[in-house]
């Protein structure tokens, strides 16, 4: 992957992050494509397989991964309709999870440049940490990862693919009221 | 048993003072009186469907270890290793056919029985008794059209019996078609930093804050186009016991305004008319509580969720979504992305109940506010007995009514000293 490509790669996911922590969600949605999928699957505690603090009794039923699959639950499960919706319930001033809103601070780092499905897409993958505090004392972190398909459309870089990876398995924000 | 009751809830006049979501000394009366008395959810069949299969869970704060064995028989336990108590089974789900303690090495099958014990000869003697060090069982398990449900007494009534004639509005979430529900994979948990009475309370009858609370998201199409023409009809109903419901006119819209799932109601109406009988021309239920934390909702997203007790002002909350087995795959992919935008962490309603169940519940911190009674008197007066709904029904489709009995059961069990007394 060219060096340039990697800068310019970047500097749109921190443009992207500024928006979000600017609360310019309309520009934001801007920076995704209109069939985006937009995905953060929900996380449990499993043994894996080799866990002798088990005997599993059917294997060919055993699940290890941690996350859920397509088809299952999800924290957020979205295309460009109910993301735009989403922001568009935060313009209603009666969002209460918003408002008063949230003070975010979305810090993006470790991104990696994949060729992507074709000439026109990258893979990028990034970790993320997005601090909010709200109302007077109230602090979450969301920590996690994120797996893009980026694509160029008319000259723009935009998001076409996001799956959203928490490192929590109960949440332990009291809701998911901000975008990653 | 708490003696001064009577102070903390006046269900008659439609009172509750704000220390039942503060009070430490409460909250630990609760633990006993309550979540370790009552029959408590303990999840879904198709949750665990196969031998070996199992979750863990909890019951108020005690944690529970629910397994199917080899015959298929589900058990539940505390998930608590017999020999030092360290924390069994650690993993949310899995298939099983023993689990074994990280600590020494106990083994246990997954009907509870303690299979292996190293050093059983040498450092034991062979002089533990292993029939008697298996895991500790639920006092009762039993399950209603899916539903599994378990006690920790011994003297608790029959299921069939606590629930009562709730049965039928389980039953209309639960069973409308052959076959039954079944959960869709994953559960959302989270923690909400509440007292769980308050979300308990919230689905067992508070028809009242959905026009307000979630005007946003109903404005903005989370809920299709969820009441936009209610008939103004519906009832509030307790069917005693401390297990309520809310349902709105027989007719209302209470569906997502999905296409698919607008049709699939339609095509299936006939049949789940011939199988829930006549009163589905009455009311149309879509939410309720069962005493004393299971919540269910079939209205936007059809999901239950377990308000499990996390001291006096933290809830984890444990949701699943079901959908009708017999539905086609659409269907069910319809009711998952609709339970996914609408409840849940994210969800467009219920991410803003998080922050109103947060300061309602705080309002007991203060000196001064613990002396405030709070209001659930709401159509006090008006309502009566329905024989036709096996319920005590409000006259109108918003009132306080089911608020006033869930808070009167939960002064019974924290009073009465033992079953027969309530
Ligand atoms: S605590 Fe479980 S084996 Fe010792
Ligand atoms: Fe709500």
């Amino acid at each position: 992957m060219r060096d340039e490509t990697i800068r310019e790669i970047e500097q749109f996911l921190y443009r992207e992050a500024r928006l979000l922590d600017d609360r310019k969600f309309h520009e934001w949605l801007e920076l995704l494509t209109d069939d985006i999928r937009y995905w953060m699957p929900v996380r449990s505690n499993r043994y894996p397989v080799i866990s002798k603090a088990i005997s599993i009794l059917d294997g060919s039923r055993y699940e290890e991964d941690e996350l859920s699959k397509e088809g299952e639950l999800a924290i957020m499960d979205e295309d460009k309709d109910s993301l735009t919706r989403r922001v568009q319930r935060l313009d209603t001033g009666m969002a209460w999870a918003e408002d008063p809103p949230s003070r975010t601070r979305h810090f993006v780092s470790n991104v990696q440049l994949e060729p992507g499905a074709n000439d026109s897409e990258l893979n990028v993958y990034s970790n993320f940490i997005m601090y909010r505090t709200r109302a007077e004392t109230e602090v979450d972190f969301y920590v996690g990862c994120r797996e893009d398909v980026l694509r160029k459309v008319g000259g723009q870089w935009k998001v076409a693919y996001r799956k959203i990876v928490l490192d929590q398995t109960v949440l332990l924000a009291k809701n998911v009221s901000n975008f990653f | 048993m708490l003696a001064e009751v009577n102070s903390l809830v006046d269900a008659d006049n439609g009172l509750i003072s704000t220390r039942i979501f503060a009070e430490p000394e409460i909250y630990q009366e609760e633990l006993e009186q309550i979540f370790a008395r009552c029959w408590l959810f303990l999840c879904h069949e198709t949750q665990i469907p196969q031998p070996g299969d199992f979750m863990t869970t909890y019951m108020g704060e005690d944690p529970v270890l629910v397994a199917r064995d080899r015959s298929g028989n589900i058990n539940a336990f505390l998930n608590i290793c017999r020999h030092r108590g360290n924390r069994l089974c650690r993993a949310e789900s899995g298939n099983a056919a023993a689990f074994i303690c990280a600590y020494h090495g106990w083994a246990y099958g997954n009907d509870g029985g303690l299979q292996a014990v190293p050093n059983l000869q040498d450092a034991y003697y062979s002089e533990l008794d292993t029939n008697k060090w298996g895991l500790i069982p639920v006092a009762q398990l039993d399950s209603y059209k899916g539903l599994i449900f378990a006690t920790f007494d011994a003297s608790a009534p029959p299921l069939l019996d606590y629930l009562g004639d709730v049965t039928w509005y389980l039953d209309f979430f639960f069973d409308r078609r052959e076959g039954g529900v079944e959960v869709v994979g994953g559960m959302h948990k989270w923690i909400l930093p509440a007292n769980w009475k308050m979300p308990s309370e919230n689905f067992c009858g508070d028809g009242y804050h959905t026009a307000w609370s979630h005007l946003s998201a109903t404005t903005t199409g989370f809920g299709g186009e969820f009441r936009s023409k209610p008939s103004g009809e519906g009832k509030v109903i307790s069917t005693g016991n401390g297990h309520c419901i809310v349902a709105l006119g027989a007719e209302d819209q209470t569906d997502p305004s999905v296409p698919v799932i607008l049709a699939y109601e339609a095509e299936i109406k006939q049949e789940v008319e011939k199988r829930l009988g006549d009163r589905i021309n009455l009311v149309k239920p879509h939410a309720g509580t069962i005493f004393p934390n299971f919540s269910i909702l079939r209205s936007i997203a059809r999901t239950f969720r377990v308000w499990q007790p996390r001291g006096p002002g933290h809830t984890e909350i444990q949701a699943g979504v079901f959908v009708d087995k017999a539905a086609p795959p659409e269907v069910k992919e319809a009711f998952r992305i609709q339970a996914i935008r609408g409840f849940g962490p994210s969800g467009g309603f219920e991410q803003d109940d998080m922050d109103n169940w947060q300061g309602c519940s705080e309002s007991g911190r203060g000196f001064i506010s613990k002396r405030q009674r709070l209001n659930i008197a709401m159509g006090k007066g008006h309502e009566s007995y329905d024989e036709k709904l096996s319920g005590w029904a409000s006259d109108y489709r918003i009132s306080e009514n089911n608020h006033r009995n869930y808070y009167r059961r939960w002064g019974q069990m924290m009073s009465a000293a033992n079953w027969s007394e309530l």
